[in-house]
């Protein structure tokens, strides 16, 4: 690949042009376990080459020089391109001070130092051409382009390079990815990264990644929905948007939950509804657990909670509180607990497609909600969409309601025999309902102020007791919306 | 839902894995373990070879391992398997084929997935270090396990 460093974004270093050697000169840094260099070299220049300026920066015999890169040892016959050796990467040099045999070099036999009978050089270039045809590729192809997505991550990572002034997109990924395993909350924090956004919004990138994923293209295989999902640029964003934050994604779920239980209280509908996600739950279930051993929450983004057992009481207390005490906030608690309140009734709590755990949702209701008001307020709500809008204050709710509204026509579908045939549609459907409702409330959270955005912990955290606003607005803040943490906060500046 | 709730889980893999990629070309570490895609085209980025100089005053010194590492679907999540291609006498590694002991290895048994393949490398070559091992007898050099 012909490349002009000018137009290589990542490219920093000046190009100096050395009569010496044709082609754009690069910077490689090469590293000992003593010192490192950096050495400026055409990156047309053969192995061999790269060695002889080596071996004058490093006072060092050229045979004496073996160079490392990416695992792989570089023969002298090589060229830095076919390795993909590039300005501003590093190479590995050992130097071998003691008299033996050189990989690829002159031959030499000797015993080392070591006390091992050196094999001579005619077995060294059998561990040369080994190493470099472990790859199995044989002659690695000209142009040593990374991966596409590779390539990909390269322009964003030059984006990133300007944007956030941080070295590395990859390492602020890898330090997220790390902590987004054992922390949840990360996941919220990596979305709010405008880097990943930038990442996010960048729908064939994402897509690539997402396909040639292999467990991806297992869930692909299973659920058809999926590829139809990816191949809406806009619903991933929305998915992306909505997975940032955590609670949001709970809220989804238990949204979906409810949207469910709406359908449930229509007779009919309800076995309808049953049947037909037991149908989707089944393979997202296995899909979703072996994939990740047998632990379905891992494929939640992580914990809903920390520690958490996959059992009914799956942790009620991050589930934002919106059917808190009725007087906290009556439109939000009327609006959602009505639903679980109507669940309530059904008994056992079947794992929803949204809700692999089996979050009893109206075990929740009750715990925290049971009047059968509730229920009355839920039928007026379903009814008059508006009222729910006017009430509703969270970007959620506003959601919600619109499930509402459509789900009585969902419902009738699902009434209909034939819609537990086409569980599929069904899902679908809904799931995109959700999605866009998210999208709605998510995409209008990006561009909101912080308490509105908060809103919907600022309520939970009231509703916890903690009613000084201002605080409980800092600390979420602080946190980046994140509730537990805020607590935390909050906890430690007051006694209370 | 949750369906896209996993895939953004399981998009991370590669983003960690490419950022491995990086690190291994930038030379991140100590530079006395180096690694790297196996071949560029791997969309999957699951083979990757590594190299390990041996370290000092043992009887590894300068001599430069060669070594396949196998990251599966589940990796970070589950451990990549690991393999020397330059023949060698060590603790936990077969000597037939050069495969990697789980068991022998702390950073595999005890896989966290904020281990990377450095990390393995790394280990691997500590364990070169140890009394039980920096002694042992080695094989000519050049050589490497049949597979």
């Amino acid at each position: 690949m012909a490349e002009n460093s000018g137009t290589d974004p990542t490219v920093d270093s000046n190009v100096v042009e050395n009569a010496a050697s044709d082609g754009t000169m690069i910077v490689v840094t090469v590293k000992t376990p003593k010192d490192k260099e950096e050495i400026a070299i055409s990156e047309d220049s053969s192995v061999a080459q790269f060695k002889e300026e080596i071996s004058k920066r490093f006072n060092a015999k050229q045979d004496q020089l073996v160079l490392i890169f990416a695992g792989k040892i570089l023969k002298d016959g090589d060229t830095l391109n076919q390795h993909g050796i590039k300005d501003g990467l590093t190479v590995h040099l050992v130097i071998k001070t003691a008299p033996k045999t050189t990989v690829g070099g002159t031959s030499q036999s000797s015993a080392s130092s070591s006390g091992t009978p050196q094999a001579n050089s005619s077995i060294n270039p059998s561990a040369v051409p080994n190493a470099s045809t472990t790859p199995g590729t044989g002659p690695t192809p000209a142009s040593t382009q990374p991966p596409n997505l590779l390539s990909g991550f390269g322009d964003l990572s030059s984006l990133s390079g300007m944007g956030m002034g941080s070295a590395n997109f990859m390492e602020m990924q890898q330090q997220m990815q790390r902590q987004l395993m054992s922390n949840p909350e990360m996941l919220s924090q990596i979305m709010d990264n405008p880097l990943v956004q930038n990442m996010m919004s960048n729908p064939d990138l994402m897509r690539q990644m997402i396909v040639t994923n292999p467990q991806m293209q297992q869930l692909m295989e299973r659920n058809p929905e999926i590829s139809h999902m990816l191949n809406n640029p806009e619903l991933m964003r929305q998915t992306m948007e909505l997975a940032r934050n955590p609670a949001m994604m709970q809220e989804m779920m238990r949204n979906q939950d409810r949207a469910l239980s709406n359908l449930e209280s229509i007779p009919g509908g309800y076995n309808a509804l049953r049947r037909m996600y037991t149908d989707i739950q089944e393979p997202m279930f296995s899909a979703a657990r072996e994939q990740f051993g047998n632990n379905p929450f891992s494929a939640l983004g992580g914990n809903l909670d920390s520690g958490v057992q996959p059992s009914r009481t799956e942790n009620r207390e991050p589930l934002p509180n919106p059917w808190g005490p009725p007087g906290t906030s009556p439109s939000e608690s009327r609006g959602t607990g009505a639903s679980t309140t109507t669940t309530s009734s059904a008994g056992g709590t079947a794992p929803s497609a949204s809700n692999p755990l089996g979050i009893n949702a109206s075990g929740l209701g009750n715990g925290v909600f049971g009047s059968p008001g509730m229920q009355s307020l839920m039928q007026q709500i379903s009814e008059n969409p508006q009222l729910m809008q006017n009430m509703l204050s969270a970007p959620y709710m506003r959601s919600m309601m619109q499930s509402l509204a459509q789900n009585p026509e969902l419902a009738s579908q699902g009434s209909n025999p034939t819609a537990a045939t086409n569980p599929s549609q069904q899902q679908q459907q809904l799931m995109q309902q959700m999605l866009q409702m998210f999208a709605g409330g998510g995409g209008g959270s990006l561009t909101l102020t912080p308490e509105v955005r908060f809103q919907q912990q600022l309520d939970q955290l009231s509703a916890m007791g903690f009613i000084n606003r201002e605080a409980n607005l800092q600390a979420l803040i602080a946190t980046g919306g994140d509730i537990n943490a805020a607590i935390e906060r909050l906890l430690g500046s007051q006694p209370s | 839902l949750s369906k896209f709730i996993e895939l953004v889980i399981k998009v991370p893999r590669n983003f960690r894995l490419l950022e491995e990629l990086e690190e291994g070309q930038k030379g991140v570490g100590d530079g006395t373990v180096s690694w790297g895609l196996e071949d560029d085209e791997d969309i999957m980025l699951t083979r990757w070879t590594g190299m390990i100089i041996g370290p000092p005053r043992t009887i590894y010194e300068n001599r430069m391992y060669s070594l396949k590492v196998e990251c599966g679907p589940r990796y970070p999540e589950s451990p990549p398997f690991v393999r020397f291609v330059t023949k060698i006498n060590l603790n936990g590694v077969h000597n037939s084929n050069g495969v990697v002991d789980t068991r022998a290895v702390a950073a595999l048994a005890k896989w966290q997935n904020s281990y990377s393949i450095r990390v393995v490398l790394q280990e691997l070559r500590r364990l070169m270090m140890c009394k039980e091992n920096m002694k042992l007898p080695q094989p000519p050099e050049g050589q490497v396990f049949s597979n």
